[in-house]
C-alpha cells in the first residue's frame, strides 16, 4: 500500500464528487435490476424542489464538460481541471449523490444492488484509473444485512477509505445501524457523513434552497448528537467518523451545548460514560467547505472554543456550485504550520487506511 | 498604457469575451447602455468570470414572493458561487457587502475598444 511523507503532501482534498449515470452502472447490474433501467427507464425517487443555486444549476459553471456531459463525470477533465490545477496528492471521492441508495424511502433490494453495481464501477473507473483517488463505498443503509455484507465484500479494498452515509430521515445513533459500524471498525474504515436530502425542516424542504443550505448543519448537528446520545463511541471505541459538507464551525456550540446537557441529564442516558466534547475530539472529523468567509481571528476564536484543530480536514466540494478553493477559501494570515495540519495532517492521521511514510 | 482589446463588432449588447491585457486575463463585458473592462478574476475566490453569464436579476422588493426580473444584459453572474456583480455600476456586487470587480478605463476610438491601466473608482467609491 501507497505510503504517505506527510511532510511533502501538500493537498488532501476529503470531499470531491464524481457523476455517474444510470446507463453507466448496467454492466455492473443483474437481472431484473438491468431491466428496470434499461427498459423501463427508472430513476430514483428525487425531492428536492430547487435545482437553481449558481449560473449551472448545482455545479460549477466551468465544470461541465465541453462536449455537454456532466460535470464530475470525466477523469482526464478532473485531472486537468482538479487534481493537477490544485496539486492534489489525495483527493476522496464522496458520490455522485444520484443515485444514492442510502437515501432511498423504499425498494432496499434495489438500493442494495445498486450500492454494489454503484462501488464496482467506482473501482474500475476512477481508483484503479487514478492513483490519487480514493474511494468511499455506498451501502443501502436501511437494510443493515445487506449493508454489512457489501462493506466485508468491498472493505479490504486498499482504496476504499470510509463507508457513505447520506444523512437522511433515520438518524445514525439508531441501534439498528450499529452493525454497519460494527463492520466499518473490523475493517478500518471511517465513517462519512454526506447530507444528500438531509431533513432540515421537519422532514420536509424549507420553502427557500438558501434556507436550506444555510441549515444544513443543523441536520449534521443531529446526526452527531444521536450517535454519542446513543453510546455508539462507547460501544465502538475506534470508530471514526468524518462529517462532510457541513464546515465546521457549528462544532464550538455543538460541544459546550452537549457538555452543559450532559451534567444536567447524564441520568437519562447512563451509557454514556465520556464528556461529549472528548468523544468528538476523539472520533469525529468536520470538513472546512463550504467555509463562512472569516478572519484569522475569528478563525482563531472558534479554534480555541473547540480546544483543538485537529478535527477541522479541508475538502473542495468539486464540482459543485459551492466549491471553496484550496488557495482562497482558508483566512488570509493562517500560519503554515496551521495550513499543513488543515490541508494534509488532520486528514493523513484520522484515515485509519491512509498510511504515513514519517510515523 | 493603453491597448486596443477588440472591436464592437466583436461584441453585442449582453455578451462578454476574454482578453489579454498587460499580460492580464480581462473581460470586456457591453451591456445596452455601454462596454466595460475587468480583471477576469472574482474577487471572492478568485473564479475566472469569463465562464459565468451576463444576465438580469430579480430586483429588490418590498414584498416577499414578488419576482421582479429585470436589467436583462447588465448582472455578471460567477461561475462558481454565483455571486452576481453589476457591471454598468463599476463592478458592485448586488448586495450591500462592498465587494466589487476590479475595473479597467475603457475608451472608443472609431469601432476600437480601448483600454487603460487606469482603473475607475466604483460611484460609491466616488461618493
Ligand atoms: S469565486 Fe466568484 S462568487 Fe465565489
Amino acid at each position: 500500500m501507497k505510503e504517505f511523507d506527510g511532510k511533502t503532501c501538500r493537498l488532501i482534498d476529503a470531499d470531491i464528487h464524481e457523476k455517474v449515470t444510470y446507463a453507466d452502472l448496467l454492466p455492473y447490474l443483474g437481472q431484473p435490476w438491468k431491466r428496470y433501467i434499461a427498459d423501463a427507464n427508472w430513476v430514483q425517487e428525487k425531492h428536492m424542489p430547487y435545482t437553481q443555486p449558481a449560473v449551472a444549476g448545482v455545479n460549477r459553471a466551468d465544470a461541465m464538460l465541453p462536449d455537454g456531459r456532466d460535470a464530475g463525470s470525466d477523469l482526464p477533465f478532473m485531472r486537468e481541471q482538479l487534481l493537477d490545477a490544485c496539486g492534489h496528492d489525495i483527493g476522496i471521492l464522496t458520490g455522485a449523490l444520484d443515485p444514492s441508495p442510502s437515501s432511498m424511502h423504499g425498494w432496499y433490494e434495489m438500493a442494495a444492488t445498486l450500492a454494489t453495481a454503484y462501488n464496482d464501477w467506482q473501482i474500475e473507473h476512477w481508483l484503479e484509473k487514478e492513483e490519487r483517488l480514493y474511494g468511499s463505498i455506498h451501502i443501502a443503509a436501511q437494510d443493515p444485512k445487506t449493508a454489512v455484507e457489501e462493506i466485508e465484500r468491498i472493505g479490504g479494498h486498499p482504496k476504499m477509505l470510509q463507508v457513505l452515509l447520506p444523512i437522511d430521515d433515520i438518524a445514525w445513533g439508531d441501534p439498528m445501524y450499529h452493525p454497519i459500524y460494527e463492520a466499518a471498525e473490523k475493517h478500518d474504515l471511517v465513517i462519512g457523513m454526506h447530507h444528500n436530502e438531509p431533513p432540515v425542516q421537519f422532514g420536509k424542504w424549507p420553502r427557500y434552497f438558501i434556507e436550506w443550505h444555510a441549515l444544513i448543519p443543523t441536520s449534521h448537528m443531529i446526526q452527531v448528537t444521536n450517535m454519542i446520545l446513543n453510546g455508539v463511541f462507547e460501544k465502538y471505541p475506534k470508530l471514526k467518523v468524518m462529517m462532510i459538507e457541513g464546515g465546521f464551525t457549528y462544532v464550538p456550540f455543538l460541544m459546550k451545548k452537549l457538555d452543559q446537557q450532559y451534567k444536567d441529564l447524564r441520568h437519562e442516558v447512563p451509557w454514556v460514560t465520556k464528556m461529549p466534547s472528548e468523544t468528538i475530539k476523539n472520533h469525529f472529523c468536520f470538513t472546512t467547505q463550504p467555509l463562512e468567509e472569516m478572519t484569522k481571528r475569528e478563525w482563531n476564536n472558534l479554534v480555541e472554543q473547540m480546544g483543538t484543530d485537529d478535527i477541522i480536514v479541508f475538502s473542495t466540494d468539486y464540482p459543485h456550485w459551492d466549491y471553496d478553493s484550496p488557495e482562497q477559501a482558508l483566512p488570509n494570515g493562517l500560519s503554515e504550520e496551521v495550513r499543513h495540519k488543515i490541508m494534509v495532517e488532520n486528514a493523513l492521521r484520522f484515515y485509519p487506511k491512509l498510511k504515513r511514510r514519517d510515523m | 498604457m493603453e491597448e486596443k482589446v477588440c472591436t464592437m463588432q466583436d461584441l453585442g449588447p449582453g455578451d462578454m469575451i476574454e482578453r489579454t491585457f498587460s499580460g492580464k486575463s480581462i473581460i470586456i463585458c457591453r451591456s445596452d447602455q455601454g462596454i466595460y473592462a475587468f480583471l477576469n478574476r472574482c474577487p471572492h475566490q478568485g473564479a475566472l468570470l469569463s465562464k459565468g453569464k451576463i444576465g438580469g436579476s430579480p430586483a429588490a422588493t418590498k414584498n416577499p414572493g414578488e419576482y421582479c426580473f429585470q436589467r436583462e444584459g447588465e448582472i455578471l453572474r460567477c461561475p462558481w458561487h454565483g455571486r452576481e456583480f453589476d457591471i454598468t455600476d463599476g463592478g458592485n456586487t448586488l448586495t450591500p457587502d462592498r465587494s466589487k470587480l476590479k475595473e479597467f478605463m475603457i475608451k472608443i476610438e472609431g469601432e476600437d475598444v480601448i483600454v487603460s491601466t487606469e482603473r475607475k473608482k466604483s460611484k460609491a467609491a466616488q461618493a
